[in-house]
């Protein structure tokens, strides 16, 4: 077994839905949530639900090869600025090679993110697809 | 069986697609078959799901298109049923993560059903009567497919991947409520998959008149009985489309034309998506449907049986269709793939 | 007689590469024939620490250094295994040292070591995502090679660098190595070679990436002045260790820059180091990290780097991890004992008079960072 039904059971509000952390102070918002803004200090935060939209600020195809996932590449890896300010980190998934650009506008969706061979568990959460209507020609 | 009467409505609607497609000439090509008989099947490409989606995921995103459309409370939702024969797990339940991840309150009804491609269907009329009963206030449907054939059975140029789903609700909030349905279920070995095996076997041409037509024709005989219908009440006909062809087909046996059928007719650019099926189709239509028009949705499922609804559009339609993406914006996002990729994406190719 | 400072006064490098045919066992058992050379280690080694990432993942072994002083036949002599990521060996370098400060023991033997290629690349991969935040990158497998690639990008746009511009890091190093007997990578390369070889993380490509080797290295510290004269051919004194963390990568408000580096940098006057007369070693990872570090360092202005570094002189003589290599948890090791050997007896061929040497370590971007700083004796 190499998915913990407890790990992705406990986090799974943190790995189903963006969670990010807005800062009452100075008014920052980050990814994933924590108990203080990372900016500030300040423990006058709140957790809410990103919108799940933002743009990628620059992004990678990797090729890098990892056994048992050689179905998953190339991979196209980005960091992307949500529209409340937090900056993620986070696969692009159903985007064309040439398609992938700075400043593409993607949203969150649900998406296997491991799956525990045969028998184990799959572990689902957020990864980003280009927005229909983000310019890519259909 | 007859449904009493309804008090429920649509409150909301979405769907989705998944971006690659493969073309059924290419399928047809890579295992011999003539193309005539892809032309014969009205089967232009079909919808092919990445290597990271499942009926889950893409029930997920239909689940949150449906949401944004109509923008209910998930507080509200007392009940979340997903319709799918590709389960993820064969033990445990594709609707209690959708709805987690939907933040839908525990404090509901959550169950995957399975009755071949009508489940979601057969979710519908649980729904209708639900919401109508007044026991739980709004129910979230879905029907999702990852539609499994076995390389080089002829069901490979039609399987194709799709989700949609419904948020029911009362009649007065509804964009188009039910006036009726009707269920017509036998135990017709048409299409079966037994437990563990990948694939689904099936009869070839039993599936056509004891199994599709039959259960199809008896369903919306039922229904436009117990209504007082006649086919030329109904403005639109969706059904269960297994292929590009069939649909047209019953219609016409039926006595319903192919104008009335071709709008909400989706398969030949997706393919079938099983339990997404006549639901796409469905969204499709109301896409584009006006206040007043009816609209007779007719599912179908091996083993066997038929679900048909009427139902009628509201005045509330007009403000919902631009609030979430249309059945048409994800026909023309797509890229194409070629047989090795879909085999990569789908998990044909067995890796050590 | 125990002197108030501590001291390198041995040290001891297997030349990095594929030991397809050794265990780790074999390969700390030639490091310590190498140490003996001087005076057995068991007649002065007090305590061993051991600095190694992934015995539990690639060796399925836990308290591996318990199974080194049995190996080495040094019971009841204690050991204990340190882990940090890529800065693991400065961190075994610290505990060792603060050993030693804080009057607990008085010699202990320092060692790093790394299997790497016990498996396949595809394998060895896996565990290298675990450098990173299993809930964050892990959860996409993201490994640091994407950041570094993701950060070069960004590099290149704000800074006007085209991709050709980029290629002098790894052509200085392999030109180091070629020195270096030690060096995995002891090959002369061009720019060339750089721009056409494999894509790894678009835009980084093979030739911007350390190799995976397997390597061993150990030092010996001492506060004991009376072995200084019997063990080892030239001490250097171990003025401190330096260690400090950075957010992750998305919480940086400038994701150019380092975060730890640049605290542990800034420290460096309290010392008196004097960069310009001064060996430095830096975590050359990825062609832009050592970019990167450059510019923290103060040795080149904001995106000036790559044209820089041809003339800084004394910078990662080893090869750095691109062309030394880069056996993850003995790395620290190796940089140390190289800069012992350069201010001592040589490092190969090359012997400098410089009074400082600075090495500097850190796991995938700056997650943490480590400084240790050597002078000169005497």
């Amino acid at each position: 077994m190499k998915i913990s039904p407890p790990r992705i059971w406990r986090e799974r509000y943190n790995y189903y839905m963006l969670r990010i952390t807005q800062c009452l102070d100075c008014g920052r918002a980050s990814y994933p949530t924590s108990l203080t803004c990372p900016y500030c200090g300040s423990s006058n935060i709140r957790t809410v639900n990103s919108s799940g939209l933002g743009e990628v600020i620059t992004y990678t195809i990797s090729y890098f090869r990892i056994e048992g996932q050689e179905d998953e590449v190339p991979k196209v890896i980005a960091l992307i600025k949500l529209r409340e300010g937090a900056i993620v980190l986070g696969e692009v998934v159903d985007v064309g090679l040439s398609e992938i650009r700075e400043g593409l506008e993607v949203e969150a969706v649900l998406r296997r993110l491991k799956i525990d061979g045969n028998s184990g568990l799959i572990w689902y959460g957020m990864k980003f697809r280009p927005i229909i209507g983000a310019g890519i020609p259909t | 069986m007859t449904s009493g009467k309804p008090y429920a409505g649509i409150l909301g609607w979405g769907v989705y697609i998944p971006r690659y497609r493969i073309k059924a000439a290419d399928i047809a090509r890579m295992w011999g078959f003539d193309l005539t008989l892809v032309k014969s099947l009205n089967i232009e490409e079909k919808a092919v799901a990445s290597v990271d989606e499942d009926a889950t995921t893409m029930g997920w995103y239909a689940s949150h298109q449906a949401l944004i459309r109509c923008n209910v409370d998930v507080n509200d939702i007392g009940a979340v049923f997903v319709g799918t024969e590709s389960k993820p797990f064969a033990v445990k339940p594709s609707a209690t993560v959708i709805a987690d991840a939907l933040g839908i309150p525990h404090r509901r009804l959550t169950t995957d059903m399975e009755f071949a491609c009508r489940a979601a269907g057969e979710a519908l009329r649980i729904s209708i009567a639900l919401v109508s009963s007044g026991m739980v206030n709004k129910s979230l449907v879905i029907g999702s497919d990852t539609a499994q054939a076995s390389p080089g059975d002829v069901l490979e140029l039609t399987a194709g991947s799709g989700a949609a789903a419904y948020v029911v609700g009362p009649r007065e909030d509804s964009v188009a409520y039910f006036e009726g349905s009707f269920s017509y279920v036998s135990d017709t070995p048409d299409f079966w998959r037994r437990d563990g095996v990948p694939y689904p076997s099936h009869g070839e041409i039993f599936t056509e008149e004891p199994a599709y037509f039959n259960h199809i024709i008896n369903s919306v005989k039922g229904l436009m009985e117990e209504l007082g219908l006649r086919p030329n009440d109904f403005d639109y006909a969706v059904f269960h489309q297994p292929n590009g062809r069939f649909p047209l087909r019953v219609g016409a046996e039926l006595g319903l034309s192919r104008e009335k059928i071709l709008p909400g007719l989706v398969t030949p650019w997706i393919g079938n998506t099983y339990n997404a099926s006549a639901l796409i189709g469905l969204a499709k239509v109301l896409d584009e449907a006006k206040p007043g028009q009816r609209i007779l949705l007719v599912t179908f499922g091996s083993g066997a049986g038929s679900d048909a609804f009427s139902i009628l559009v509201s005045d509330k339609i007009s403000e919902s269709a631009g609030r979430a993406l249309r059945v048409t914006d994800f026909l023309m996002n797509k890229i194409y793939i070629d047989y090795g990729t879909y085999s990569k994406l789908r998990k044909l190719l067995e890796r050590l | 007689m125990l002197s108030s400072n501590t001291y390198i006064i041995s040290s001891a490098l297997i030349r990095v590469g594929r030991y397809f045919n050794k265990s780790y066992k074999d390969l700390i058992r030639e490091l310590v024939a190498e140490l003996n050379k001087d005076l057995p280690i068991h007649d002065y080694i007090d305590y061993v620490v051991v600095s190694n990432v992934f015995s539990d993942s690639i060796l399925e072994q836990l308290d591996i250094s318990t199974m080194i002083i049995q190996e080495l036949n040094l019971t009841p002599k204690p050991a204990v295994r340190v882990e940090a990521g890529e800065s693991s060996g400065l961190m075994a370098l610290k505990y060792a040292h603060s050993l030693i400060k804080s009057g607990m023991t008085s010699t202990v033997l320092v060692i790093g070591v790394e299997k790497l290629v016990e498996y396949p690349t595809t394998v060895v991969n896996k565990y290298m995502v675990r450098l990173l935040n299993s809930d964050v990158e892990g959860r996409y497998d993201i490994v640091t090679v994407n950041e570094a690639a993701l950060l070069m990008k960004l590099y290149m746009k704000k800074h006007g660098h085209s991709r050709e511009d980029l290629t002098i890091w790894p052509i200085k190093m392999h030109e180091n190595a070629v020195n270096n007997p030690y060096a995995q990578l002891r090959n002369r390369i061009t720019k060339e070679q750089v721009i056409n070889s494999q894509i790894i993380s678009d835009p980084l490509r093979l030739f911007d990436v350390h190799p995976l080797g397997d390597g061993a290295s150990a030092i010996v510290l001492t506060n004991n002045k009376e072995l200084m004269s019997k063990v080892g051919t030239g001490c250097v004194e171990l003025i401190d260790v330096l260690h400090a963390s950075a957010p992750p990568l998305t919480h940086r408000s400038d994701l150019l820059s380092l975060p730890a580096s640049k605290y542990l940098f800034s420290k460096l006057g309290n010392y008196g180091v004097d960069l310009s007369d001064c060996v430095l070693e830096i975590h050359d990872s990825y062609t832009i990290l050592a970019y990167l570090i450059v510019e923290e360092l103060g040795l080149s202005d904001r995106g000036k780097a790559p044209y820089v570094v041809t003339d800084i002189k004394n910078i990662n003589l080893s090869g750095g991890l691109k062309a030394r290599g880069h056996p993850v948890g003995a790395t620290g090791v190796y940089q140390v004992a190289e800069v012992h050997r350069l201010l001592t007896s040589g490092l190969g061929s090359i012997k400098l008079n410089n009074s400082w040497g600075l090495v500097h370590s850190m796991s995938s971007i700056d997650n943490n960072a480590a400084v240790a700083l050597i002078r000169r004796c005497g």
